[in-house]
């Protein structure tokens, strides 16, 4: 009974610890997790973020890159961390909203996260070798259908977000396409540069500098809406796959037991940066799109995610037996 | 060609202003130190300065990392040849040939054909990417996942060559490091192999753990055994100058370590380190007494502390003319130049030429720095190994712990550092080399990715390795390879050679 009590007693004082920590977070030095080596894509994104931050919240944010398991490790160490608002994470879809699907891992990417907001987006690119006869989406799912297997498309590895586009494309479309991944979304485009694959469904940021230099030939976005840094391409949705939207993110997601208002200071300032010339200078050199949601949109739209995927996990699953 | 030049002018015209030497220096400066510092690699050091770099212009940033990136491949080779821990991978096999000349006393002439070495390696190597550069990156777009099939296995099979004891135990090693390197994801499936469930395992054996277990901690215990005194301790300081008859017998093994070196490190995956562990295979094949092989021969420091450092130099080729990174280091560089506004890609020499060519400039101010910081510092290091060996082991297990951690910032991976110095130090007990071990290890995740990424391509179809020319020459060189280590007659000699 004592037990208990004093339990409970420490479990308050534990409650009202956090409480008044809330009202004067930050007070230290906060570390920003990022699940993936330094120098790639979410790299940059999370440190343009560690900038702001730190400018706005007057406290030192250092970038601590937690690389391994395509960003599960990372991820893992945040979900687990305290919820004190000093361990946050620039999380990325492929570890939040893919890898629990697909693999299993320690965390639930609704339940052991609090989401604060997405702060830049990408699409993928479709891009193909130029020798291929292959114009436009239109082409693309003709060749395909023509030739079952015969066309090959490089990923970032088994289960990335690179690989799971594809496949539902393939999935949505009726055609089957020759999965060939690689160490890495750089060495898969480079892959389609010097025509080892045909073709891969590839970051805007590593996709631009080909295209612009005409070494690929972009067909389309994969996002819902054309892109602001390559206007003239249209998206998978309106040419040949009604419906289809996906979309690389990154966002700052903190510890499930971290209070509200240390989530709601956030947001703000996260608001505040998403309108800021500065930052959108710097994202859009990355090839990203700055953006802002609500923590409860957040939430929802990773919940809508992890369902998408894992219908199609369903459906491929059925489809070989 | 007389455009060149003219461009290689311009670039030293940006290359030479006060600001940018200045940058240049430091990132010498930085390399040097954190390759003398085992385990401590570039790709934490530049990811760590990397926001003090805001503030410069990003020609003056990206001369400064890339110095830092050089500048380590210098440093590398000190504590290989001092204590027999190197600083970086790619120094592994220095220490095999640059340990046993400081104890005959000859450290001084060791670390000195290690900077000189690197100093013409360097600067050929920045030539051939002033030169040759957009062609040579051309040339390895040609190079599709059989013809790098075939060069890891010309690599293994040379691995034996490595080997100074017997070549039944160096294939031992080489299947034990095989074995290390299968341990994570089956990048096919994404399914967990040998982990353990242990997410840290998931993107295998870190390697800096297992050369800082297998070389550094095991190194240090086996000199902790017993009472013997040290014969560091010992050692002649000597005169720094390497005599002429060991430049002339180097001479051949640094020029042919450079050509190694300047066509590994175009190729992507870890071509510095590859570059200087063939290096060392080779000299090993060429010279006329291989006895001399393991027991201080002066080539054995001279080839790969070249090509390690040409490398270097020519890493930077991909990324420049494609903008595309072959290594951990490079795609940090992207990183980089991205957060000060420039996205690297095919277009980067024609819009940034200030980038490109003062880079290049800048190259062969910072390897001539390089040789001037170093060869003083000779006189220094050497005295470092007169302190008494009690405090020193105290000093190389707290940094390679250090060093270790800041790869990925893992406990873990200190914990594997612990694993791997008991498997080096049982190894040592049996006389087993760890050098072939790591040769496996690095080559065998490579050789795998290879060889079902081709199949994948040509739709199981196995003739595509003879298809090709370029694979189908490297095949022929492994089998004219092996059959030269199988044959009865060489067969006697190598007894000979291996059981001196």
């Amino acid at each position: 009974m004592m037990r208990i009590a004093a339990a409970i007693l420490s479990a308050g004082m534990a409650l009202s610890a956090t409480a008044a920590s809330a009202q004067e977070w930050p007070s230290k030095t906060i570390k920003l997790v990022v699940p993936y080596a330094p120098g790639g894509y979410t790299d940059s994104v999370a440190r343009i973020t560690a900038r702001y931050l730190e400018k706005e919240l007057g406290q030192t944010v250092i970038v601590d890159n937690r690389a391994g398991g395509g960003g599960i490790v990372g991820s893992d160490l945040v979900a687990k961390s305290p919820g004190d608002g000093y361990t946050l994470c620039i999380c990325s879809v492929g570890a939040i909203s893919v890898a629990p699907v697909a693999q299993t891992t320690s965390y639930d990417p609704v339940k052991s996260f609090k989401p604060v907001s997405v702060v830049s987006t990408i699409p993928q690119t479709v891009i193909v070798n130029p020798s291929l006869p292959i114009n436009t989406m239109q082409d693309l799912v003709a060749y395909a259908k023509a030739n079952p297997g015969k066309l090959s498309y490089g990923s970032s590895g088994a289960g990335g977000l690179m690989h799971y586009s594809v496949q539902l494309f393939d999935a949505r479309n009726g055609t089957k396409m020759t999965h060939v991944p690689f160490k890495g979304g750089s060495p898969a485009t480079a892959a389609v540069v010097s025509g080892e694959v045909n073709l891969s469904f590839t970051n805007m940021t590593d996709a631009l500098p080909q295209m612009e230099a005409n070494k690929v030939r972009a067909l389309a976005v994969t996002s819902a809406k054309r892109n602001e840094f390559a206007p003239q391409l249209p998206t998978v949705s309106e040419t040949v796959t009604p419906g289809y939207s996906v979309e690389s993110w990154n966002g700052l997601m903190a510890p499930a037991s971290t209070p509200d208002p240390i989530i709601a200071k956030l947001s703000d300032v996260l608001k505040k940066m998403a309108a800021d010339p500065e930052v959108k200078k710097s994202m859009a050199v990355v090839g990203a799109s700055t953006v802002f949601t609500t923590p409860d949109e957040y939430k929802a739209q990773i919940a809508a995610e992890v369902e998408q995927w894992r219908e199609l996990l369903k459906e491929i699953a059925e489809k070989k037996n | 060609m007389t455009d060149v030049f003219a461009q290689l002018g311009h670039g030293f015209a940006v290359a030479a202003t006060p600001i940018n030497l200045f940058f240049c220096l430091v990132g010498a400066i930085c390399g040097t130190l954190i390759g003398v510092l085992p385990g401590l690699g570039p790709v934490a050091t530049i990811s760590l300065l990397l926001p003090a770099t805001y503030a410069l212009s990003p020609v003056s940033a990206i001369i400064m990392l890339a110095g830092i990136y050089y500048g380590a491949q210098y440093g590398g080779s000190t504590t290989a040849i001092l204590v027999n821990i190197p600083g970086e991978s790619t120094s592994v096999v220095t220490a095999i040939d640059g340990y046993k000349m400081a104890q005959q006393g000859r450290a001084s002439e060791a670390l000195a054909i290690a900077a000189i070495g690197s100093f013409i390696a360097g600067c050929i190597g920045t030539v051939v990417i002033a030169l040759l550069g957009p062609p040579l990156a051309l040339m390895t777009q040609q190079f599709a996942s059989p013809d790098y099939f075939s060069l890891m296995v010309l690599g293994l099979v040379s691995a034996v060559v490595l080997a100074n004891g017997s070549a039944f135990r160096a294939i031992a090693m080489i299947f034990l490091g095989l074995l290390l390197g299968m341990v994570g994801m089956d990048l096919n499936t994404g399914e967990a192999r040998m982990t353990f469930g242990l997410v840290e395992l998931s993107d295998g054996i870190n390697f800096v753990a297992l050369v800082m277990g297998l070389f550094g901690v095991a190194e240090v215990i086996s000199n902790l055994e017993g009472t013997s005194v040290r014969i560091v301790n010992k050692m002649r300081i000597g005169t720094i100058w390497p005599s002429f008859s060991a430049l002339r017998g180097a001479w051949g093994a640094v020029l042919r370590g450079t050509a190694l070196g300047t066509l590994f490190g175009i190729l992507p995956g870890g071509g510095a380190t590859i570059a200087s562990f063939s290096a060392y295979a080779l000299e090993k094949r060429v010279a006329k007494d291989r006895s001399r092989f393991g027991n201080g021969a002066i080539e054995g420091v001279a080839g790969p502390e070249s090509a390690n450092n040409a490398a270097a130099q020519t890493s930077f080729v991909p990324l420049l003319t494609m903008g595309i990174p072959t290594s951990a280091t490079m795609a940090l560089m992207v990183g980089a130049l991205t957060l000060h506004g420039i996205a690297p890609g095919p277009m980067i020499i024609s819009r940034q030429p200030d980038l490109f060519w003062g880079l290049i400039a800048s190259m062969f101010l910072g390897n001539a720095m390089l040789v001037i910081i170093n060869l003083p510092m000779i006189g220094i290091w050497v005295r470092l190994l007169a302190v008494p060996y009690r405090l020193l082991y105290l000093v190389i297990v707290v940094v390679c712990a250090i060093g270790v951690y800041s790869v990925n910032n893992s406990s873990f991976d200190v914990y594997m550092t612990v694993g791997f110095s008991l498997l080096g130090y049982v190894l040592r007990k049996l006389d087993a080399e760890p050098a072939p071990l790591l040769m496996g290890f690095v080559l065998g995740p490579m050789v795998e990715e290879n060889f079902r990424r081709s199949l994948i391509t040509s739709h199981g179809d196995p003739m595509v390795f003879l298809q090709r020319p370029i694979s189908l020459a490297l095949i022929l060189i492994s089998a004219a390879l092996l059959i030269s280590i199988m044959m009865p007659t060489v067969r006697q000699r190598r007894v000979e050679v291996f059981q001196e």
